[in-house]
């Protein structure tokens, strides 16, 4: 997030999309609730009628995939009624008089015909974000998670330039992150492309750098990501090492992930269960748990926060930071005595400009929000405050294009899935914990009412749904969040595995997967198909 | 004068009280973990956690059985030629997963080993993955599992 979790509740106009927030981000919403009180007005661009749409001023109900003809439209009104900001553009920005000439054809009647939103609705949208003194951006993996994830992300920079809503309280673009540590995971360099502190590996200097710290020779070239890899197992890659990911059910096309796992010569899983994917290891290593490890986290607004070991972990489990140092020991490698995850912590500080000004000691107050440059810089709650790290804010081109896999005659339904609050990923966790199977019992299908009556279902019959790359049995539910034609699940559970369904495509550049998006066919099935395990499942 | 104070309830039932960040999604709500024997048994709210004061969901405040659950992996496993996993030691497990990184180098190359880190963990964990397959191998094959 550009800006802090705090500026939530102080926009005069918030503008969310691809974001479940009340469902996937529950408390910050409660943020944004405060901003709802205090008289802010709320935009909502999602396919699903979601609880937030409920809550929204303005209701845009896109069809899927189709983020960026929206976006440009606002550009295109936000300039045709001159609401953009000129004095900032000037003083911060660089192509903007090419970029107002550019959007002249994507008129709201042109992103109407291809985002199923009213063109009216959308000026409203546009004119409200224009005029506004503070407006914010919230989106999540609605925007990220389709074969155009970075124009989405380059459409809405667009807005947040041409208007000048960057680094002031109350404005920016602030995509919310996922997992508790997805942001530490890329701070810390657990990148293809990125050293610790977001150094690029293909800058020499940067390679001379950690070459000299880590005492090797390393790749000036990019590591394939692990959408590559994947791609890549049983051809030129034969060992992968995975640390807590339930990649069989986490990611798409889940026969493709399978055969790929199967394919290696050695695969060694640290998890805390053995998951679906860690079923298919040759060494499975027991990790220590949330509230079993002292270490750091940081979060989607950048803070770097401290969690501390609670109980002991069970048995021979184990710190993910001590079975990492002990399996390179173990291969002879120097550089990995560690006796605490203090040291680690520390170096992590030292080789990143990120996170230079502190330490573990530091750190502890959990007040710091990076980038902390030197000991001593109080953090940066708000990025870009007067200036951008990069030189001049740059405008994109952006273009709209249709998602790998549209409807058709074969596949005559679009499939998007998510999140829902109650579960979490693939339920390695909430699944094993009491209560949460009292609130979803199992996966469904959301589908329109006069969807299922048109395909012969009533709500909680069993029905076969069918992609391009597989099918499986799920019972459907009534929902008018689900618009006509477009039904939804989440992926959460492993007996009813969507990622069977999903994989038509990724972003050619994050090589982000469209999991947002694919063509599907439900169909009614006979009792005799659904057979008695399916119906055991159900009664229970 | 000394002041009186009362005698701290929790402490008083053999429950202590340990602040931390919750480890679901990406808010960072912080927590306060109360555990009696090396079990939790709740979690409350921080009024003065920085991201959520005094808030926090479903998942935060009650999905916490599962750090308990008889499920947990609680020994290394090596799957043996029988095609099953065997409970090993510490020491076995280590090797068993170092000797075949090493001999898939062997085989193949620097290049045939990728590793996968986690959003999940600390980061103290994906510092150490990052640094070990840089270290170990001198490529940059290594992500994490923000892409899906």
């Amino acid at each position: 997030m550009s800006n802090p979790l705090a500026d939530m509740e102080k926009p005069d106009v918030i503008f969310c999309i691809g974001t479940n927030m009340t469902e996937a981000h529950p408390v910050a919403a409660t943020r944004l609730k405060k901003a709802l009180a205090r008289g802010a007005r709320l935009i909502v661009a999602d396919p699903r009628r979601i609880r937030l749409a409920e809550m929204a001023h303005l209701y845009l109900p896109i069809r899927v995939g189709s983020d960026t003809a929206l976006l440009l439209a606002m550009a295109h009104v936000i300039v045709r009624e001159e609401l953009y900001d000129l004095e900032f553009m000037e003083a911060r920005t660089e192509g903007w008089e090419a970029f107002l000439e550019y959007v002249q054809p994507f008129t709201p009647e042109w992103a109407a015909g291809i985002t199923q939103v009213p063109a009216a609705d959308i000026e409203r949208a546009a004119i409200w974000y224009g005029s506004a003194d503070r407006a914010a951006i919230y989106y999540t993996l609605g925007i990220t998670e389709h074969i155009c994830g970075v124009e989405n992300v380059q459409s809405l920079a667009n807005l947040a330039l041409l208007t000048g809503n960057v680094g002031r309280e109350g404005t920016g673009i602030n995509p919310m992150r996922g997992q508790n540590n997805i942001q530490g995971a890329g701070d810390a360099g657990a990148l293809p492309n990125n050293y610790p502190g977001f150094q690029p590996v293909t800058d020499p200097a940067n390679q001379a750098k950690f070459e000299q710290l880590y005492g090797r020779k390393i790749d000036l070239e990019k590591g394939p990501t692990k959408v590559q890899a994947l791609e890549m197992a049983g051809d030129t890659i034969f060992a992968m090492l995975i640390d807590g990911e339930n990649t069989v059910v986490s990611d798409p096309h889940q026969e493709h992930t399978v055969r790929a796992l199967k394919s290696l010569e050695h695969l060694v899983v640290i998890d805390i269960f053995l998951t679906e994917t860690a079923e298919l290891a040759h060494v499975v290593l027991p990790a220590a748990a949330w509230a079993e490890v002292d270490g750091h986290f940081t979060n989607t607004e950048r803070r770097i926060q401290r969690i501390r070991k609670v109980v002991d972990p069970p048995g021979q489990a184990r710190p993910d930071w001590w079975i990492i140092s002990q399996l390179a020991q173990r291969m002879g490698l120097e550089g990995f005595d560690y006796d605490s995850p203090v040291p680690v912590f520390n170096e992590l500080c030292r080789v990143s400009p990120i996170y230079q000004g502190i330490d573990w000691e530091l750190a502890d107050s959990g007040r710091y929000q990076w980038p902390i440059p030197y000991r001593g810089h109080p953090g940066t709650p708000r990025l870009h405050e007067g200036g951008f790290i990069n030189g001049r804010g740059k405008f994109t081109f952006t273009h709209y294009r249709d998602p790998a896999e549209v409807v058709d005659d074969q596949y005559p339904v679009w499939l998007t899935t998510g999140r829902r609050l109650e579960t979490y990923h693939t339920r390695t966790q909430t699944g094993r914990s009491l209560g949460m199977d009292y609130l979803v019992a199992e996966e469904f299908l959301e589908v329109h009412p006069e969807d299922l009556a048109a395909w012969g279902l009533e709500d909680g019959d069993w029905a076969r749904v069918s992609s391009r790359r597989g099918s499986l049995l799920i019972r459907v539910k009534a929902t008018r969040r689900s618009p006509r034609g477009t039904v939804f699940a989440s992926f959460a559970f492993s007996d009813r595995p969507i990622n069977v369904l999903t994989g038509s495509g990724y972003d050619p550049i994050t090589h982000t997967a469209e999991l947002k998006v694919c063509a599907v066919r439900v169909e009614a099935v006979a009792p005799e198909e659904v057979g008695p395990i399916q119906e055991t499942l159900a009664l229970a | 004068m000394q002041t009186k104070t009362l005698a701290d309830p929790l402490s008083r039932h053999g429950i202590r009280k340990v602040r931390t960040i919750c480890g679901y999604c990406g808010v960072g709500c912080a927590v306060d973990v109360l555990a009696r024997d090396n079990r939790i048994v709740a979690i409350h709210p921080a009024w003065d956690g920085p991201a959520n004061q005094g808030a926090l969901c479903i998942k935060g405040q009650f999905a916490y059985d599962y750090v308990h659950h008889p499920d947990r992996l609680t020994h290394p496993l090596v799957r043996g030629r029988d095609g099953r996993f065997h409970r090993v030691s510490w020491d076995e497990a280590l090797d068993a997963a170092a000797e075949g990184f090493l001999r898939v180098q062997a085989k193949y190359g620097r290049h045939a080993i990728y590793g996968v880190a986690s959003g999940r963990t600390p980061s103290e964990a994906n510092y150490l993955m990052q640094k070990f397959i840089r270290v170990a191998f001198g490529t940059n094959h290594i992500d994490n599992c923000s892409r899906a």
